[in-house]
């Protein structure tokens, strides 16, 4: 089975290596810019601790389903529904109570949109992956048709919101001119522990847990499995609409058409890679967000934004593989 | 306004035939026993190559060729995942779709002019062949030795073993016959565009499944399903522009139409009793 998993991680990094070499930038400056570009000066770093904020709650809200055996790749649009409700919010009410009912907003705006997601899930034996992608493609309309009509500020060109007062903005921890921090991040890694703490100190946690590892022997066990699939559902979803508070109240400022670069996929591979405990989302997080800087980057090399997510399936591919060989028969929970 | 009929009908049958095909291309897949959330990924790899080889080469035909061809590796990329690695089916489908869009990215910025125009084939041997092949493959399945092997794989792969068949093998067949479909359906997709953008698909994938799953895994019962969904996608060009009780509905409004009603489908169909007992099993 190594050498398996060694022809595989060849395999990858070949079709990589050709994709690369197709685009006629030669792979080590590739790499090299990469690296300059995400970590190699303080601007550099306050820009991929910017990308990290947003990929950690996407990848917090992938996570917390994954555990329950879910796949919530609705992340991207309850991540967008909860951005467009928090900007709504922000606007209509400022200052420090802005910044907490916008936060509510965003929350509350993933739980609705995952909403049909989990019920459906839970109830109707309706596949999660389905209706969350079609569920996105909806909010990705629906916050267009919204931007652009009637939440469309005068003054801006494109469809775009307002922008929200600088008294409603979570302010940054570290405020150099070169070097930010935003409290966002902060918010992030708090919910990180917290999650951690959650899922392995207390019964729910246990018991979601429990629902994701063998539904069955849960039940039997005496979880109630399928209120416990749509509380992990609902969850996941707040997570990824706080994501989208975060992104608008932090950085952004506002809600506009293509507001996401795709966090909520992004998310999927942050939380693929981060293993089994919520703190491995972290450094997973930081290597994204590592990744969507320098890969944004590369694209003046002529690189194309694209071979950044033939990266993220391929590695998708070698973790489950190796993760596989590590956990045995468990591994393969269906 | 009286529905220009005729026109609706067409554009209905226009907007089923990929459809169609894509979820034939699930249901030799899942018939088998591997779940294939990655039709959309095979659907875009295919559009991409038969544009692209296409307009290098200036021959239709060889585009689609090289489409159906991509379409096929990707399907066995999968096969290789979930059978050699044994990699979570859900997993590796989403990881294909990813490197089909990366892939499709990258491709279309560097190997097609913008101003190219890649040569297109007719429509109606696409239509025969998304709406006869269903048949042809509920007829194949349930009467040949290489349908019924596929099925008994499906639903009970420890005891098509004990009986002698290779479950591993047998999945082989029906991934390239994924691969063959959803080639066809992307190379349609890109007949009916004409020109490639990495969003070309849009969902059509993952409506293709949920059409699959209303069709309870029967090939004629999805292509009907298939054509239910063709017809809202239809009815949105037809109804596009226009107003109820004086309030212009957003386009955008129409556009989610056939996205919502996959989720209301999915909702109201109830219970798993029709899907293939050995999904996702070894």
């Amino acid at each position: 089975m190594t050498f398996k998993i060694a022809a595989l991680v060849l395999g990858s990094l070949g079709v990589l290596g050709i994709l690369l070499a197709a685009t006629g930038v030669p792979v080590g400056q590739a790499l090299a810019e990469v690296i300059r570009a995400s970590l190699g000066s303080e601007r550099a770093i306050s820009g991929t601790l910017r990308e990290t904020t947003p990929l950690l709650f996407a990848g917090l809200a992938v996570f917390l389903a994954l555990r329950a055996g879910l796949f919530n790749i609705g992340v991207e649009g309850q991540f967008l529904v909860g951005a467009l409700a928090c900007a709504v919010v922000a606007l209509a009410v400022g200052g420090p109570l802005g910044i907490v009912l916008g936060l509510l907003a965003g929350a509350l705006g993933g739980i609705l949109w995952a909403l049909p997601t989990a019920w459906i899930r839970a109830y109707r034996n309706g596949h999660e992956v389905i209706t969350s992608i079609m569920l996105n493609n909806a909010a990705m309309l629906f916050a267009t048709a919204l931007v652009a009509g009637p939440l469309k500020a005068p003054d801006q060109q494109s469809p775009s919101t307002a922008m929200i007062s600088a008294a409603t903005r979570l302010p940054n921890l570290i405020d150099q001119p070169k070097l930010q921090v935003n409290l966002g991040l902060l918010l992030g890694l708090v919910v990180a522990l917290l999650l951690a703490r959650w899922l392995a100190r207390t019964v729910a946690g246990y018991e979601l847990c429990a629902a994701g590892a063998n539904p069955k022997a849960a039940l039997a066990a005496g979880v109630e499995v399928k209120p416990t699939l749509l509380k992990a559902m609902l969850f996941s979803g707040a997570l990824a609409g706080s994501g989208g508070a975060v992104m608008v109240l932090a950085f952004e400022g506002r809600f506009y058409q293509g507001f996401s670069s795709g966090y909520g996929f992004d998310g999927l591979g942050v939380a693929l890679l981060a293993g089994s405990n919520p703190l491995g989302l972290i450094p997973s997080a930081l290597l994204f967000g590592i990744l969507n800087k320098g890969g944004t980057a590369v694209q003046f090399l002529g690189v194309p934004k694209g071979i950044t997510y033939v990266l993220l399936g391929l590695l998708i591919v070698v973790v489950a593989a190796i993760r596989y060989r590590k956990g045995g028969a468990n591994a393969t929970a269906d | 306004m009286p529905l220009p009929i005729e026109v609706l009908a067409a554009a209905t049958a226009a907007r089923a035939a990929p459809l169609a095909l894509a979820a034939l291309g699930g249901y030799t897949s899942e018939r088998a026993g591997v779940i294939n959330i990655g039709l959309e990924g095979k659907m875009l790899t295919a559009a991409c190559l038969t544009a692209v080889i296409g307009a290098r080469t200036g021959n239709a035909m060889l585009g689609l060729a090289a489409g159906i061809a991509a379409a096929i590796c990707l399907s066995l990329f999968h096969w290789l995942a979930t059978q050699t690695f044994r990699v979570d089916h859900v997993i590796s489908g989403m990881a294909i779709n990813a490197i089909a869009f990366g892939g499709v990215n990258t491709i279309a910025a560097k190997f097609l002019d913008p101003g190219a125009t890649p040569p297109r084939l007719p429509d109606p041997p696409f239509l025969i062949l998304a709406f006869g092949l269903p048949i042809l493959v509920a007829y194949g399945v349930s009467r040949t030795r290489a349908g019924l092997r596929l099925q008994a794989v499906g639903s009970d792969p420890e005891k098509a073993r004990l009986v002698g068949l290779n479950p591993v093998w047998v999945r082989f067949g029906g991934l390239v016959l994924t691969g063959v479909f959803t080639g066809l359906s992307g190379a349609l997709i890109f007949n009916g565009v004409g020109n490639l953008t990495d969003t070309m698909t849009a969902g059509r994938g993952y409506i293709a499944l949920a059409a699959l799953i209303l069709g309870g895994w029967r090939p004629i019962p999805a292509l009907l399903a298939c054509l239910l969904f063709g017809f809202l996608e239809a009815l949105q060009l037809v109804l596009q522009g226009t107003s109820i009780g004086g309030v212009q509905i957003p386009t955008e409004a129409w556009n989610a139409l056939p996205y919502l009603a996959t989720v209301v489908a999915l909702a109201g169909f109830v219970g798993k009793t029709r899907a293939p007992a050995g999904l996702g099993k070894p």
